[in-house]
C-alpha cells in the first residue's frame, strides 16, 4: 500500500511540474513564486491591472505619447520655442536661429547627429539625402510619396528654423518626429543636414575646427543654459 | 514595298524608331519631371496629399489640357473658375496645391502623356513569387512517436503470437516445457519498462521544472499582426526607429501609435513585400492588419483626410520579454554603454514575422555572457567610457602586460547586488 501511495504522489508531482513548466505559443508559462516574479507596483509597460481593468491607465486618460506634459520642459533640454502646428508658428520658426550652430566643429557631437538622422530620416529621404531610401526606392518601396531630396535646391532654400518646424509638426505626407527627437537632436539633425548640403566647403572648416572643439561645445552649452 | 528601293526603306524604317524613340523620351522626361515636382505629394493610383493622377484627363476640367497648364501655374487662381475644382478644394480640408509657374507647357503634356502611358499596377512585370510556405514543423515528431509506438506494439503481438506458435507444435511434438511467463510479469520486460519511463519522464520533469518562471518560445498573439520581418528586415527600418529609448532608458519603450502613423498615413495596404505566415503557416493579410491600426488609431483613410492623434485608443501590445521582478535590467546600460547588438539577446529579430523570446534570459544566461563579454577599456580616445579610468591596478596590469583583455566579471559583473536590490 504505501509503495502504492508513494508512486502515486511522485508520478502526480512530476505530471504537476511537467503541466506548470515552460512558455510556449500563447501561454507564458508558471512561475515559482508569483509574489516576487509580478510587481505590484505600477511598472512601465505593465498591464496596471486595477479593479479588473486590463487597461486602467488609459481609462484615466492617461496615455503614453513620449512627448513631455504640455507646459513642462524636459530635464537638460532648452528653452520651449512656443511653436505651434500652423502657418504663424512657421512665420516663428523662419527667424529661429539653430542653437548648435556650431554643431559641425565637434567630431563626437557630429557623429551623434548623423546617428540620428540615419536612424530618423535615411530610411525615407535616403543615406545621401538623395530623398532615396530604402522605404522609397524610386518608386519600388512601399511608401508611395516621393521623399524631398534634402540636397537639392528646395532644402538648400529653407530656413534652418523652417527645418526644425518640419521635424516638429510634419509636413504633407510626413508626419511628426517630436516624440522621437528631442528639439535639441531635432537641432542636431538639422546641422547634420546643413553639413551634408553645403559640400565641400564644410569638410575643410571641420578639419581645421578640431583644435578648438572644446570652446566651441563649452559655447553650446553656455547658450543652452541661457534663459 | 518592294518597288521601294532599299535606301527609302531604311530611311523609313530609321524615322519610324526616330519618331518611337522621341515619345519614349518624351514620356521618359515626364517621368523624371513628374517624380522631381509632383510625385512628393501625388501618385498614379494612391491618394496621398494630393488625388491619385491615372485617368487625370477624363475628369472634370482637365479633358483641356489647357486647363491644366493654368492650374499648374496657379491652382488658387483656377480654383473658383469650375464648379470641379470648387468641390475638389472643399473635399481637401482647404489644402491647396502650391504654384509651379517654372514648369513650361510643353513640360506639363510630357508629365500627362507619362501619366497616360505609365503601366497600371499589376501589369508590369509581377513581382517575385515568395518563398513558398514555411516547412511545417513539429508535426513531424508527433507523426514519428506515434509510429513507434505502432511499430512497438505490433512487434509486441508478433512475439506474443511466436510463443504461442511456439508451444502448440511443442504440444504437437510432444515436448514438455515449463510454463512461460507472461511478459508483464516477466522481470527482464518490467526493469526495461522501469528504467525508459524513467529516463524519459525524468528528461521532461527536470526540462519542465528548470522551465518554470522562463519564457523561452513565448510567442504570443498580439492585437495587431505585426511583422518584424516587414519593417525591420525587408524594408531596413532602424530598431532605434520605433524603439527609440533603447538607448536612453532602462525600457526600448514600445512605440506610440503615431510612430506607426508617420508611415502608414500614407502606406494603406500591403502590396509589395513577400507573404507574411503566422507561426502556424497561415497566411496574414497585410492590409487588414493596416485596417486593424486605423481602427485603433481612429483614423478614417481618404481625400485630404487628417488623422486627429486625440481620437487614438492604444492597443494592448503583449509584453513578451519578462523578467521576474527581482531582478533589475536596464536597455541603456547594455546598448549604450555595453555596445551590445539588439540580435544577442531578442534573436534574429528582423526575420520574425510573429516575434518569440529567442533567449531563456534565465540568470545562468545573464552571467555567462558577463563572464565572456569583453568590454573596451579604452578611456582616453574619444570613442571610449571614461568612467574605466577608475579602474587603476587594471590599466597598470595593461601596461605591465599582466592583462590583455576584460570581460564584465572583472568589473562587478557577477555581484548579486548588481541586479539583485
Amino acid at each position: 500500500m504505501k509503495k502504492i501511495v508513494f508512486a502515486a504522489s511522485v508520478l502526480s508531482m512530476s505530471l504537476c511540474l511537467w503541466s506548470c513548466g515552460g512558455a510556449h505559443g500563447d501561454d507564458p508559462g508558471h512561475a515559482y513564486m508569483p509574489d516576487m516574479y509580478y510587481s505590484r507596483a505600477y511598472e512601465a509597460y505593465g498591464y496596471n491591472m486595477v479593479n479588473g481593468e486590463y487597461d486602467s491607465l488609459r481609462k484615466r486618460g492617461i496615455s503614453y505619447t513620449s512627448l513631455t506634459v504640455a507646459g513642462t520642459v524636459a530635464r537638460g533640454e532648452e528653452l520651449p520655442t512656443h511653436l505651434t502646428g500652423d502657418s504663424a508658428g512657421l512665420k516663428i520658426a523662419n527667424g529661429l536661429k539653430n542653437p548648435l550652430d556650431s554643431l559641425s566643429k565637434v567630431p563626437e557631437q557630429m557623429k551623434e547627429a548623423e546617428r540620428l538622422y540615419l536612424v530618423n530620416c535615411g530610411i525615407c529621404h535616403g543615406t545621401a539625402l538623395d530623398g532615396n531610401g530604402p522605404l522609397y526606392k524610386g518608386g519600388d518601396g512601399p511608401y508611395p510619396a516621393a521623399p524631398r531630396p534634402l540636397n537639392g535646391e528646395y532644402a538648400k532654400a529653407l530656413s534652418d528654423g523652417s527645418i526644425f518646424y518640419t521635424i516638429t509638426y510634419g509636413k504633407n505626407a510626413m508626419g511628426s518626429y517630436a516624440s522621437q527627437l528631442r528639439p535639441e537632436q531635432r537641432w542636431m539633425v538639422v546641422s547634420y543636414i546643413r553639413s551634408k548640403q553645403g559640400g565641400a566647403s564644410t569638410s575643410d572648416s571641420t578639419g581645421k575646427a578640431t583644435q578648438n572643439a572644446p570652446a566651441a561645445a563649452t559655447a553650446t552649452t553656455g547658450g543652452k543654459t541661457q534663459p | 514595298m518592294n518597288f521601294l528601293p532599299s535606301n527609302v526603306r531604311k530611311g523609313a524604317l530609321l524615322g519610324l524608331l526616330f519618331f518611337l524613340s522621341y515619345i519614349s523620351l518624351q514620356a521618359q522626361d515626364g517621368k523624371a519631371i513628374f517624380s522631381a515636382n509632383c510625385a512628393s505629394c501625388h501618385a498614379l493610383d494612391k491618394q496621398l496629399t494630393g488625388p491619385a493622377l491615372r485617368g487625370v484627363e477624363t475628369r472634370g476640367p482637365w479633358t483641356d489640357r489647357a486647363n491644366v497648364v493654368k492650374w499648374v501655374h496657379n491652382p488658387g487662381g483656377f480654383i473658383p473658375t469650375t464648379p470641379y475644382t470648387q468641390q475638389l478644394a472643399a473635399s481637401m480640408n482647404g489644402q491647396i496645391m502650391p504654384s509651379f509657374p517654372q514648369l513650361s507647357e510643353k513640360e506639363i503634356f510630357s508629365i500627362l502623356d507619362y501619366i497616360k502611358s505609365a503601366p497600371a499596377p499589376g501589369a508590369g512585370p509581377a513581382t517575385p513569387a515568395a518563398a513558398g510556405a514555411p516547412q511545417e514543423t513539429g508535426n513531424g515528431e508527433l507523426i514519428f512517436g506515434v509510429i513507434s509506438i505502432v511499430l512497438a506494439i505490433i512487434a509486441l503481438i508478433l512475439m506474443q503470437v511466436n510463443s504461442n506458435l511456439k508451444k502448440l507444435s511443442d504440444d504437437k511434438e510432444q515436448i514438455l516445457r515449463p510454463e512461460p511467463v507472461p511478459f508483464w510479469r516477466n522481470k527482464i520486460y518490467i526493469a526495461l519498462f522501469a528504467v525508459i519511463l524513467f529516463v524519459v519522464g525524468g528528461f521532461y520533469v527536470a526540462k519542465s521544472a528548470i522551465g518554470l518562471g522562463r519564457q523561452q518560445g513565448y510567442q504570443p498573439t498580439q492585437p495587431i499582426f505585426f511583422s518584424h520581418k516587414v519593417h525591420a528586415g525587408v524594408n531596413q527600418i532602424n530598431c532605434l526607429y520605433c524603439h527609440s529609448a533603447a538607448l536612453e532608458s532602462k525600457h526600448a519603450m514600445i512605440p506610440p501609435l503615431n510612430v506607426c502613423m508617420n508611415c502608414h498615413k500614407a502606406i494603406n495596404a500591403y502590396e509589395k513585400g513577400p507573404k507574411i505566415y503566422d507561426e502556424n503557416g497561415k497566411e496574414i493579410n497585410g492590409t487588414a492588419e493596416i485596417k486593424k491600426l486605423y481602427d485603433y488609431a481612429g483614423f478614417t483613410p481618404g481625400p485630404g483626410a487628417q488623422w486627429d492623434p486625440s481620437k487614438a485608443r492604444s492597443p494592448q501590445w503583449v509584453k513578451i520579454h519578462n523578467l521576474p521582478d527581482h531582478v533589475y535590467f536596464n536597455h541603456a546600460q547594455h546598448t549604450r554603454v555595453g555596445n551590445v547588438a539588439c540580435q544577442t539577446c531578442h534573436g534574429n529579430i528582423q526575420e520574425m514575422d510573429k516575434v518569440a523570446q529567442a533567449s531563456s534570459l534565465s540568470m545562468g544566461w545573464c552571467i555567462n555572457c558577463h563572464r565572456q563579454q569583453k568590454i573596451a577599456f579604452n578611456y582616453n580616445d574619444s570613442t571610449g567610457n571614461k568612467f574605466y579610468s577608475i579602474y587603476e591596478k587594471f590599466h597598470n596590469d595593461f601596461k605591465s602586460g599582466k592583462m590583455d583583455s576584460l570581460t564584465v566579471k572583472d568589473i562587478g559583473g557577477l555581484e548579486c547586488q548588481k541586479c539583485h536590490y
